[in-house]
């Protein structure tokens, strides 16, 4: 014991050996300097009112509030808002406590200069990363050694460096590139803008023309007695039979339709049914997933409700209405020659359906009807029902060119709006991001490949097959800040305020939020995803690389290290 | 909240057919309580207090227990003899009783059953279960303390009773009452226990079915209304709950007795349940429980606030107290058990003239199966009961250093990227943390023992990244092994016969995390020999040095089982009934893990290192393996504040390394709520921040300012004050002390103080604190039990007790205070891990109360080998007195051990380890215009010592701050002899 002390007064003597031979002590910066050059006493930095020898400078006892006497050691590391304090910290009241010195100095002779936290001195770990010199291990606690290896780390780096500089000098050839690409497409938006102009004021011209024709032929055709296509053989009554055919045709048609995809619906509601019993059935309880309990809960309360009647006869009912009107014994061309009053006609129709379901198919026809017209599945004819049929070819014509010069025009002025539109989106600085639009990079993580396409969508694809998941589809540029430590190589995002895509509203999450993904977007040569995290529950943040954010206007310049 | 209605499987033809006969109802909210038993559905509880209710309301009821007089016999220590049970038919049952005396004071009451033993019964079912009584409970709970006792004498052998003395002095006397059998235990001629004092004593004798017509039953407990003679025998044969029905190949077996506690008003322990640490009463009324403390170790997700439903762990043992004595009892069985508790109040005595009415407490065990098997403790010291429990079961073992510190968990981390990003921002943020932790998902679908591929492709290189800050992993593995194809470990499980079987004595197969498995029977001494071989280096591949282990589920949890654990009816090695043995499943598991994981170290060069395993079962003993957390709380204001109660209910019974999950486990908290959970966790002795998979992140990074400022101090203080903490669980290790304290302990006369249980001390440093647990508190209420000063711990305001003082408590304030006459070791440099601590120097803090002197003891080793156990620690005491005006350093350390070479060369690298600071809190003001002190340092091994002037500052009081004085730089070395005269 007696040796190790002494070998420690040794160390304390090569440290005031080092002060005077490099004028300043250990731990201290050269924009440092100056304070520490009296050689009789020291002055607290932020404390001037504190006088102390130049003996207590490192000797491992923290004696100024703002820890500037202890610039090579650990002793003032707890003066920090994220330590716990007591009075006795800083031995005075009311003194300036912000600390005055940013880290212990390591000078790294053949790589960078750079601090190091105090808490990482003397604490048996050597830093290279930040102190390539292993200076700030001087202390050897536990036996710890740290050699130089500034000039294998520098040389290492400046290698980096070398290769991250000519990167940058490409990155920023490509994004002059980008830029022009940029400005290309949006004159183009700009050329078919004014196009679009010309067309429109074309397209206005012509649908005034077939306006002013369709009101033509329509006057023309007025008081013309003879109305519809359907034959002559009747009068008022067979005009009504062969619309009433044709409906009953149509409604028939859209009942089988509606039908068959019940019953197909019927089976995946059942396979959905035993899917979710089974479930019901296996979930761990204990999993506590909200989720889950909810869904077994919904399920529960579901199953328990009462289901929909199936009724057989009701079916056989419909399977008789399926059927052609003829095996139903009507015969339609009967009544389109019959002299019979209108009236009759419907009362007659109606006595041919079978009887114990004449209300019930009725309801269900207007039903089903209001349900497809809803579903878009058949036009609203109610407006135009009375007009269309009974219509001239000559007006149909007429009005079906006045139709599609609207269209046109429409069409047109759509785009118009959407050219407008895109001219005056955010496609960030230079409108650099209209030249990386659709294009997709990918990278694979885990058990996925994850795809990012500019302006388009983020995509999670399983490797093993299997549907892909959107992560969320591109909304919006932003701006925020990032605190990174930045490689050598110079992948990586480094600190400052940068450019991120929002991507929103991807693929629901199983008991979550819908997906979405943050694409932070660093400068690099190629467009290439760095790193993919799910940051929470189906919240997802890419850092990206683009030659697109290469010095851009309002971003720092990035790459090396942050010379302190 | 609920998913419910049915447990278990749910037919969809039962659904189609509720559906179409509409008889379905909505099911109840209540999730949980469906799920797990009440006393009512648990047939043998069920008899038993029916029993008593029989007893209680007969008057002149005779228990028919009898102690053959002439059966009894003494000898060295242990008295025997034979309790006659008298049936309504005349017959008997012979229950063998011993009573022993141990050297320790203890005494331990055993009954078993003579034909049982003798396995003169028959089996139902044909089962090949065991037929003794299950009496192996010993070989896994007790581990010392048995030496009989030389000392104890037969005191008088009578007609009606016969009795005994033993202990300290044969201070303790135990007289057994003939007829009815009864025991009472006095200390000092003065009654402190009684078994069967209320004729409540049950013990279920073997008897064959009688087989009555068959009566069409309904699944349930509901009695066919056909028994009318005698005994209610519905619940003696087969028992159903939740569709699953217990075969109970022995019939009724259950044991059960009443123990009294004349004049105790507070009975403590009964681990683990939510409840105040003071036991409720049972027996519903206002204020009280409707169903007893239940013991039976189960998964119970979402579990309730204030309840007496069981919970992962058990340890049946529990203290009574009163104004100055302590005494206890262990109920050692590992079967099922629930435990009545009642308090009647002697209204005035008419002998006891003036003096206030005393409270009793009764508390009534009932157990399903083995033998009735109770230990008791006399006391009289809080300390004499929980330390001698402790000698029983073993001390909690003395952790790795790391395992005190900070632990970051998460369900999951999700890659081995994703863990060394955590690892890397925690630096970044300048936020100390220890250990990172990797759940379930870490695994190739569930198969323990494998890494999966996809998203751990390079476990090694992740360890390596954390061992560079003196980091580790801990990385779970669970009983249940996956059932499946291409996977070697259920090969071996199966081929080599060492899972659990079923009632019919095959492999058992259940449901958990992977879906189909199979559970390792760790009964099975073969068992433990061959999880010793999965945990090797060379066939765990990608497990470095710095990992280490986490068992769940090891209740065992059963997705499809009854209750969520096992059936009953299974069985286990020796072929003992899953019934018998299921509160000591956890333990075997962990002691399991623990031996493989001293196996894996042991093999290799210098590596003897202390395992470290964190369990969630556990029963009486498990502390010797490792630690234990209080399983899946919520991220609610009630489970932080219920949080604490419970880890000091586990604090007194010997499993002092105890923590909650910090921020709460399901559920994301708020901030304020995420950061007054650091702000406890920092006093919790097992302290991790764990999260659930659906949550959103919480890493104490994340939650921004002043949030994470806030949390970061909260960490920075518990690793600032880690010394004390360390030797806070050496005492623990040798001597069974809770390491944090409740009132009662640490103020034993004080009876205003019994029932509090928000606010406790830290070891022996006299550090008391009570963290906020409400949303929006600006302060706290402490409760100063004695005429002491106590300080605020980070402004030194002073505070007189007795009495209670309002201390502010803003979110940034954790309510700490420092009660005079300790001396509290620190170590005050902020670094990543508390590895990277080793080398750096101390503060010590003397706190100087009314008398003016102060004491603290420091204990230090190298953290992580078991060489403390050859002498390489160092053990100091630091006693400061205002009289002698010094502060001196003295050693600890039992004489003799320093010779080796380990010890030497842990010395020596302790040498440059020194004291940077003492700060002397309450400082007089007769030190007003000292400048300097005269510190004298004695070297190990020399007697002679140098004396130099050592820099002196004095603050005097500050309206209510207390002046305090620091001695700058001493330079004394920690392991050292030293004196600083002031």
């Amino acid at each position: 014991m007696r040796s190790f002390v002494a070998l420690l007064y040794l160390e304390y003597a090569a440290i005031a050996y080092a002060a005077t031979d490099s004028s300043r002590p250990r731990g201290v910066s050269p924009d440092f300097a100056k304070f520490y050059k009296d050689p009789k006493s020291f002055t607290c930095i932020s404390n001037p009112s504190i006088h102390l020898s130049t003996s207590q400078i490192n000797d491992d006892y923290c004696d100024c509030p703002d820890g500037s006497d202890e610039p090579g050691t650990a002793a003032c590391s707890h003066l920090s808002p994220l330590s716990p304090h007591t009075p006795a910290d800083t031995v005075r009241n009311t003194v300036n406590a912000s600390l005055a010195l940013p880290g212990f100095y390591c000078k790294n002779k053949g790589h960078i200069p750079s601090y190091v936290p105090f808490t990482n001195v003397n604490d048996g770990i050597c830093d290279y990363d930040s102190c390539c010199d292993g200076s700030e291990e001087y202390g050897h606690v536990g036996g710890v050694k740290c050699e130089d290896r500034c000039k294998e780390i520098g040389k290492e780096w400046r290698k980096k460096d070398e290769a991250r500089k000519k990167s940058l000098g490409n990155a920023s050839r490509k994004r002059k590139e980008l830029v022009a690409e940029a400005a290309r497409l949006r004159l183009q938006v700009q050329d078919r803008l004014q196009s679009l102009g010309t067309e429109i004021e074309g397209q206005e011209l012509k649908l005034k023309q077939t306006e002013q024709e369709l009101a033509e032929v329509e006057r023309r055709e007025k008081g013309r007695v003879v109305k519809g296509s359907v034959s002559s053989k009747a009068g008022k009554l067979g005009l009504l039979v062969g619309l009433a055919k044709q409906r009953t045709n149509e409604l028939r048609e859209s009942l089988i339709r509606v039908r068959n995809e019940r019953d197909a619906n019927k089976g995946r509601l059942q396979d959905l049914e035993k899917l979710l019993t089974t479930f019901k059935e296996e979930y761990n309880p204990n999993f506590n997933d909200e989720g889950v309990k909810r869904a077994v809960r919904a399920w529960e309360d579901y199953a328990a409700k009462d289901k929909a009647d199936s009724n057989d006869a009701l079916d056989r009912d419909l399977d008789e209405i399926s059927k052609e009107d003829g095996e139903n014994g009507l015969n339609w061309d009967e009544y389109e020659s019959e002299e019979e009053t209108e009236l009759d006609v419907l009362y007659a129709f109606e006595n041919y359906l079978p009887s114990t379901i004449r209300t019930y198919l009725d309801t269900k026809l207007r039903e089903l009807r209001t349900l497809m017209i809803s579903n878009g599945i058949l036009a609203d004819t109610a407006s135009t029902s009375t007009g269309t049929s009974t219509e001239t070819k000559a007006v149909l014509d007429a009005r079906s060119r006045a139709e599609a010069a609207r269209n046109d025009l429409t069409n047109s002025r759509k785009d118009l709006a959407s050219h407008t539109e895109d001219l005056a989106k955010d496609f960030g600085p230079d409108d650099i991001f209209r030249a990386l639009k659709g294009q997709c990079v990918s990278t694979d993580a885990g058990e996925y490949t994850y795809e990012v396409c500019f302006l388009g969508q983020t995509t999670q694809k399983p490797k093993k097959g299997g549907g892909h998941t959107n992560m969320g589809n591109y909304n919006r540029l932003e701006r925020i800040m990032v605190d990174d430590e930045m490689p050598a190589d110079g992948k990586g995002l480094g600190s400052g305020e940068r450019i991120a895509m929002k991507h929103e509203g991807g693929q629901g999450c199983w008991n979550g939020p819908s997906r979405s993904t943050t694409v932070v977007l660093g400068c690099s040569e190629e467009n290439e995803v760095w790193k993919i995290m799910e940051e929470e529950k189906c919240v997802y943040r890419m850092e990206v690389g683009t030659p697109a954010v290469c010095e851009a206007p309002g971003q720092t310049p990035q790459g090396g290290r942050e010379e302190l | 909240m609920g998913v419910k209605g049915a447990f278990g499987r749910w037919s969809s033809y039962s659904l189609v057919l509720l559906c179409i006969l509409g008889i379905y109802t909505t099911p109840a909210v209540s999730v949980k309580k469906e799920n797990f038993k009440t006393c009512d559905q648990s047939g043998f509880c069920k008899r038993n207090r029916a029993y008593a209710d029989t007893v209680t309301s007969t008057s002149g009821f005779k228990s028919p227990y009898t102690l053959e007089p002439a059966s009894v016999k003494f000898d060295h220590g242990v008295l025997s003899g034979t309790v006659i049970k008298s049936l309504a038919d005349g017959a008997t049952v012979r229950l063998p009783l011993t009573v022993a005396l141990f050297d320790s004071g203890v005494a331990r009451v055993t009954l078993d059953e003579e034909k049982r033993k003798k396995g003169e019964i028959d089996l139902r079912h044909g089962s090949k279960a065991r037929k003794e009584r299950y009496n192996e409970a010993e070989k896994w709970a007790i581990v010392g303390g048995t030496k009989l006792s030389s000392g104890a004498a037969m005191k008088a052998v009578g007609k009606v009773a016969t009795s005994v003395v033993y202990g300290p002095e044969s201070k303790f006397e135990a007289i057994i009452t003939h007829s009815p059998f009864a025991v009472e235990f006095r200390r000092d001629g003065e009654t402190q226990i009684k078994f069967n004092d209320k004729a409540f004593m049950n013990f279920e004798h073997w008897r064959p079915k009688v087989e009555k017509p068959v009566v069409e039953k309904k699944e349930g407990e509901e009695a066919p209304p056909e028994d009318t003679t005698g005994e209610d025998e519905s619940t003696w044969w087969d028992e159903s709950f939740g569709g699953n029905t217990d075969s109970k190949p022995r019939g009724p077996e259950a044991v059960a007795l009443d123990i009294s506690f004349p004049g105790y008003e507070h009975v403590f322990g009964a681990a683990e349940h939510t409840g105040p640490l003071s036991l409720k009463e049972t027996r519903g009324g206002d204020r009280k429980y409707s169903d007893p403390y239940r013991l039976y170790n189960s998964d119970v997700f979402e579990y309730e606030m204030d309840s007496p439903m069981t919970l992962y762990g058990s340890i049946p043992f529990v203290q009574a107290h009163k104004k100055d004595s302590t005494v206890g009892v262990l109920w050692l069985n590992a079967a099922e058990t629930w435990i009545d508790v009642t308090k009647s109040t002697a209204s005035a005595n008419p002998l006891s003239l003036g003096i206030g009415a005393k409270t009793t407490t009764n508390t009534h065990w009932i157990s399903e199966s083995g033998l009735l098997d109770v230990f008791v403790f006399l006391g009289p010291k809080p300390q004499d009961v929980i330390g001698a429990y402790s000698e029983l079961t073993g001390y909690t073992q003395l952790p790795q250093h790391f395992a005190i510190a900070y632990h970051q968990c998460r369900w999951n981390y999700v890659t081995d990227e994703d863990v060394m990003d955590v690892d890397r921002k925690f630096d970044k943020h300048r936020i100390p943390y220890d250990v990172i932790w990797l759940d379930i998902e870490y695994t190739h679908e569930k198969e323990y023992f494998t890494w999966d591929p996809m998203t751990f492709p390079d476990p090694l290189t992740m360890q390596k990244q954390l061992d560079g800050h003196e980091r580790k992993l801990v990385y779970i593995i669970d009983p249940h092994i996956k059932n499946t194809d291409n996977y070697p470990v259920v090969d071996e499980l199966k081929s080599k016969d060492l899972a659990t079987h079923n009632k019919d004595d095959n492999i058992y197969e259940g449901w958990c995390w992977p879906g189909s498995s199979h559970w390792v029977d760790a009964f099975n001494p073969k068992a433990h020999d061959w999880w010793k071989t999965l945990f090797r280096y060379d066939k765990f591949k990608g497990t470095a040095k710095n990992s280490w282990l986490w068992n769940d589920m090891n209740e065992p949890s059963v997705f499809n089982g009854p209750e969520t654990t096992m059936p009953k009816d299974n069985l286990h090695h020796g072929q003992w009934e899953h019934r018998d043995v299921h509160n000591l499943n956890g333990l075997t598991f962990v002691n399991a893990t623990y031996n493989a994981l001293l196996a894996r170290d042991k093999e290799e060069e210098k590596h003897n290192v202390r395992p470290f395993v964190l369990t969630r079962s556990f029963y009486s003993g498990s502390q010797r393996m490792g630690a234990m957390w209080t399983g899946d709380n919520q991220a609610i204001w009630s489970h932080l504040e219920a949080s604490i109660p419970m880890l000091l209910s586990l604090n007194i019974a010997g499993f002092p390394f105890a923590g909650a999950d910090v921020g709460g486990f399901f559920g994301n908290p708020s901030k304020e709520l995420l950061t007054r959970w650091y702000q406890a966790g920092a006093f919790y002795p097992f302290f991790r921040g764990h999260a659930h998979i659906d949550t959103r992140r919480r890493e104490p990074y994340l939650a921004g300012e002043p949030y994470t400022g806030i949390i970061t101090q909260a960490l920075r203080l518990r690793y600032s004050l880690l010394p004390a903490w360390y030797t806070a669980f050496h005492e623990a290790s040798t001597t069974g002390a809770p390491i944090i304290r409740p009132q009662y302990y640490v103020h034993p006369s004080d009876d205003k103080g019994f029932a509090i249980d928000d606010q406790f001390y830290v070891g022996s440093t006299g550090l008391l604190a009570k963290p906020v647990t409400v949303e929006g508190a600006e302060s706290q209420e402490l409760y100063l039990a004695d005429k002491e000063t106590y300080y605020d711990y980070f402004d030194f305001w002073a505070y007189e007790g007795p009495g209670k003082e309002k201390v502010a408590a803003p979110l940034n304030t954790i309510p700490l205070l420092m009660q005079g006459g300790h001396i509290i070791p620190r170590r005050d440099r902020p670094r990543r891990s508390s590895g990277l601590m080793k080398w750096d120097p101390f503060t010590l803090v003397v706190v100087i109360g009314h008398s003016g002197d102060a004491e603290g003891t420091l204990y230090l080793d190298d953290g992580e080998s078991f060489d403390f156990q050859e002498g390489a620690y160092i053990h100091r005491k630091f006693a400061f007195s205002t009289a002698a005006g010094s502060l001196q350093s003295e050693d600890l350390t039992t004489a003799g051990t320093s010779t080796s070479k380990k010890v030497k060369a842990y010395l020596a690298s302790m040498a440059q380890v020194h004291v940077e600071k003492v700060i002397i809190v309450g400082a007089p003001s007769a030190w007003q215009s000292k400048a300097k002190v005269q510190v004298s340092e004695t070297a190990s091994g020399s007697s002679s010592s140098a004396t130099k002037d050592v820099p002196f500052e004095f603050v005097a009081k500050d309206g209510g701050k207390a002046a305090y004085a620091v001695v700058k730089n001493p330079g004394v070395a920690i392991g050292a002899g030293w004196k600083i005269q002031f």
